[in-house]
């Protein structure tokens, strides 16, 4: 288990309470889970994805990664349309373990209101967070 | 707060993910992950502290009748196929039940020496075992019970090249691993033993090498005196990584279990009756397989209660697993709720390919055949079923389908010669 001063939290990402990161670019926001929680879940075995053109409210379940240990639901962090799913994750899960940020990114959304990234947390907050649940 | 053993601070410190089990702090994997160390344990080894289990000695000269009385394995039917009696340097495994019949705990007995047996019970479980075998050794006089569970470390090595890994650091690997079948031991952890100068580790310390373990393959368990247990595991792990020995925690011995149909006390037996299940060796049933060969506490209920509950193995379609709380139901073709599910893992050494289960291990394994893995575990029915029926499980978000099986993962190397798996 990573100590909350080894985890990976990128400064350009939001991040959600139930351990979601978005990023805004362009317009579009990509949505993954943090290190923390792949950290937490363990090696992830099957993801769960919506379907493009898909739509959600700010804390709708969008889908579910099955790890080792459980399977757990991710919720949306900002309500919107999927434009874009990560389709190597269905052969090759571990990427969210792997690169969280990066390869391992889950879905593209196009947000119905940007404001909504506003109630984020931002990496100082979420470490926060983070040691107040500990 | 949680008990340790004695490798806590070194599981900590290799960044394993911790979680309670049976009241000890223990490992759920270490940064390689689950999958890797349950995949591991099917191509090469992993080493596993268990040192969290429960060892009692029972001496004396009625050591043995308090054994058949409280243990349903028949101690004088129980070895190989013609049920020989069990012999000194063999071991047993079968439950402690109640006179309900219902399970207290699984343990495996070692008949270690003239009126000396060694119990592995569960973690947790030794005061629980010790003062159940006191109260019913009343009837027994002269047996001592001593629980050496805190005196006591246990390794287990487990993978078809468990030999190899443990060979360079015994006295004599030569004589130890030859005429060593399975649910056999050599040694003892107890210096004042006629056994203790059968298996030594390199630097001297005395300890018991048994053929057993819980994942279904091939591999030992190493019982030696707590004083030696960091030494013994330290040096197993520092030369044994060289060749990709691999540390294992509980998520991997739970998924290795639940391949190989082992079950876990107290979630797939505990306080229901010990008769519908598929662990019949377990008990001392004789050639009819209705009548037992031995009268054990419990006896007449289980043969009153042949009508209660129906555990049986399942193995799913995909890799997909629900939730193993109370949250999840069985459900038969016709939509009626029928059991409950005591656990549900995924096996990720197996796959299906044309209707047929095989593991990466398979030596008939398909051309270019890769394993994504199986949801396999237990159910507790209220009906009985045949094997091949297709059950529906749910939990609250999602429902998977999956048969009733006599077995799940197939080629396992638990039960292979030394001889077999030293020459591979």
């Amino acid at each position: 288990m990573k100590e909350i001063n080894d985890l990976i939290l990128p400064e350009e990402v939001l991040y959600a309470d139930d351990h979601e990161w978005a990023r805004m670019e362009d317009g579009i926001v990509t949505i993954g889970v943090s290190d923390y929680a792949q950290d937490q879940l363990g090696d992830i075995v099957y993801v769960e994805l919506p379907d493009i053109d898909d739509v959600y409210e700010k804390g709708e379940e969008f889908g579910s990664i099955e790890s080792v240990k459980a399977v757990s639901e991710m919720y949306m962090p900002v309500g919107g349309k999927v434009v874009e799913i990560n389709s190597d994750l269905e052969n090759s899960p571990e990427l969210i373990n792997q690169s969280p940020y990066d390869d391992g990114w889950i879905i593209k959304v196009l947000p119905d209101d940007e404001n909504e990234l506003d109630d984020l947390l931002e990496k100082d907050a979420y470490i926060a967070m983070l040691k107040g649940s500990e | 707060m949680s008990k340790k053993t004695l490798l806590n601070s070194w599981h900590r410190s290799e960044g394993a993910n911790m979680a309670a089990f049976g009241g000890y702090d223990m490992p759920l994997w270490y940064p390689s992950g689950a999958k890797q160390e349950h995949l591991s344990v099917i191509n090469n080894a992993g080493i596993f502290d268990t040192s969290h289990m429960a060892l009692l000695t029972v001496k004396g000269a009625h050591s043995r009748d308090l054994l058949q009385f409280c243990f349903t394995k028949d101690l004088d039917h129980c070895i190989g196929k013609k049920k020989t009696p069990l012999v000194e340097g063999r071991c047993a495994y079968g439950a402690f039940l109640n006179e309900k019949g219902e399970v207290l705990d699984d343990a495996i007995v070692y008949f270690i020496e003239n009126e000396t047996y060694a119990l592995v019970v569960n973690a947790n479980m030794g005061s629980i075992i010790s003062a159940h075998l006191k109260r019913c050794s009343k009837s027994y006089p002269e047996v001592d019970i001593q629980d050496l569970t805190d005196k006591i470390g246990k390794i287990d090595v487990q993978g078809p090249n468990a030999a190899l890994f443990l060979a360079p650091h015994l006295s004599d690997p030569e004589s130890i691993f030859t005429h060593m079948p399975y649910f056999s031991f050599k040694g003892t952890f107890d210096s004042n033993s006629h056994r203790t100068g059968e298996v030594r580790f390199r630097d001297n310390t005395p300890i018991l090498v048994s053929r057993t373990g819980y994942t279904g393959e091939f591999g030992f368990e190493l019982f030696m005196d707590s004083d030696h247990l960091i030494h013994v595991w330290h040096t197993l792990v520092n030369e044994g990584r060289k060749k990709g020995l691999l540390c294992c925690g509980l998520a991997a011995r739970d998924s290795l279990r639940t391949g190989a149909v082992l079950p876990l006390s107290h979630q797939d037996i505990g306080p229901w009756p010990f008769i519908n299940h598929p662990w019949h060796h377990a008990l001392p049933f004789d050639e009819s397989q209705t009548g037992f060969t031995k009268s054990f506490m419990g006896d007449e209920a289980l043969q009153q209660s042949r009508n209660s509950v129906y555990v049986y193995a399942f193995v799913g379609f995909d890799l997909r697993k629900i939730s193993s709380d109370r949250s999840s139901h069985v459900f038969d073709s016709a939509g009626n709720d029928i059991g409950t599910v005591s656990t549900c893992v995924t096996d990720m050494a197996i796959d299906r390919h044309e209707e047929k289960i095989y593991s990466i291990a398979s030596p008939d394994k398909p051309e270019g055949f890769r394993a994504k893995g199986l949801s396999c575990g237990f159910v507790r029915l209220t009906k009985p079923q045949e094997y091949g029926t297709i059950l529906e499980l749910k939990d609250g978000k999602r429902s998977i389908k999956v048969m009733i099986t006599e077995d799940v993962r197939p080629y396992r190397t638990a039960r292979k010669s030394v001889k077999e798996m030293l020459t591979l």
